[in-house]
């Protein structure tokens, strides 16, 4: 009991330890922002600047994430994604997960 | 006779070729124009520049990367010639071309109000830099290199001709100053005045990797930098 209590509690340490500074880095919010997705999607995510852009809030988290790594790549290069390829180089593997997993939780 | 229309032909698309670029570097009339002639709106300024700010920052510094050019400090008549031109399609910017259109920034007026608004701004002490160091060699070379092409426009020191739309350049970051340099060259800014493609047409990259290095240590003036490179606008919260 004490024995698995002490595994936990030194579990937790070495998840914070490992996690934690990636965990502050990854403040999806904040990377919607200092990266400038906010600028042309709107602050909230669903107005966007030009009506031909889309709304994002509340997206699939898999559905943002593939689609954000497809225009960054240039496999996807169909629509207004030749103006979001300017800024995808901006943005790492680590920091698109933590943007999808932000904007799925957007409130539609 | 066949031949003679091949030539005649040639001619002619050579001639087209040759004013479009002419025309798409300084086409008259239009809202850059237009806006010169205005009375500059401080208030209304901020208020539009605030879109701008998204990517330029509120400081109007740009990226230290070069992703965004700093405009602080630019010439307003510079600045209103490359919104205009990429609002009317003659540079191509897909990435800023929505906030260039007038849903998001307005017809002439607002045009004039948020350029003088933005070349007020006090500039970055701290831009992009190339990786050679002032007095190096390769830095010495760019200075020569500068020195024999970029003066007549350019002027001494980076500062541009405003009145000719000629932009100021010291100050710049460097990866933007590369990649404007790189098109212009290649034939790929469709706005670039003519002169220079021709001027620069024989520049290595390497040749322009130094010249550029040159430009982006060339100092600012200290009365148009920010007292440090920690300032922010407050006109913003």
């Amino acid at each position: 009991m004490i024995y698995s209590k002490i595994k936990t509690a030194t579990a937790m340490a070495v998840a914070l330890v490992v996690l934690s500074p990636a965990a502050l880095a990854l403040d999806g919010a904040e990377l919607y922002k200092t990266k400038t997705c906010s600028t042309c999607h709107g602050k909230d995510g669903k107005s966007p600047i030009l009506p031909s852009y889309p709304k994002v809030a509340g997206q699939n988290e898999a559905y943002t994430l593939q689609q954000m790594k497809d225009i960054k790549s240039g496999t996807r290069a169909n629509g207004g994604s030749a103006a979001m390829k300017g800024v995808m180089h901006l943005v790492s593997d680590e920091e698109i997960a933590a943007l999808a997993k932000f904007i799925s939780t957007m409130q539609p | 006779m066949n031949r003679k229309h091949i030539l005649t032909m040639m001619t002619a698309v050579l001639g087209l070729t040759v004013s479009a670029t002419s025309l798409a570097w300084l086409e008259a009339g239009g809202q850059r124009d237009e806006a010169l002639h205005l009375k500059p709106d401080h208030e209304n300024g901020i208020e539009v520049y605030e879109v701008c700010a998204g990517c330029h920052l509120t400081e109007g510094w740009g990226t230290k990367d070069g992703t965004f050019p700093q405009l602080a400090g630019q010439h307003k008549e510079v600045l209103v010639k490359q919104l205009a031109d990429i609002r009317e399609g003659n540079r191509d910017n897909p990435t800023m071309y929505p906030f260039a259109l007038p849903e998001s920034i307005g017809g002439a007026q607002a045009l004039m109000d948020v350029v003088t608004y933005t070349a007020k701004l006090p500039m970055n002490p701290d831009n992009g830099k190339g990786e050679w160091e002032t007095g190096s060699s390769e830095f010495e070379q760019g200075k020569k290199l500068y020195a024999d092409n970029c003066t007549e426009c350019h002027d001494k020191n980076g500062e541009g001709i405003a009145e000719k739309f000629y932009p100021k350049i010291q100050g710049q970051h460097y990866n933007y100053m590369m990649r404007q340099f790189e098109w212009i060259r290649d034939g790929k800014r469709r706005n670039a005045n003519p002169d220079m493609v021709k001027q620069i047409k024989g520049f290595s990259d390497k040749d322009m990797q130094m010249v550029i290095n040159y430009v982006s240590r060339i100092p600012v003036p200290k009365e148009d930098l920010a007292p440090s490179k920690d300032w922010l606008n407050p006109d913003y919260d």
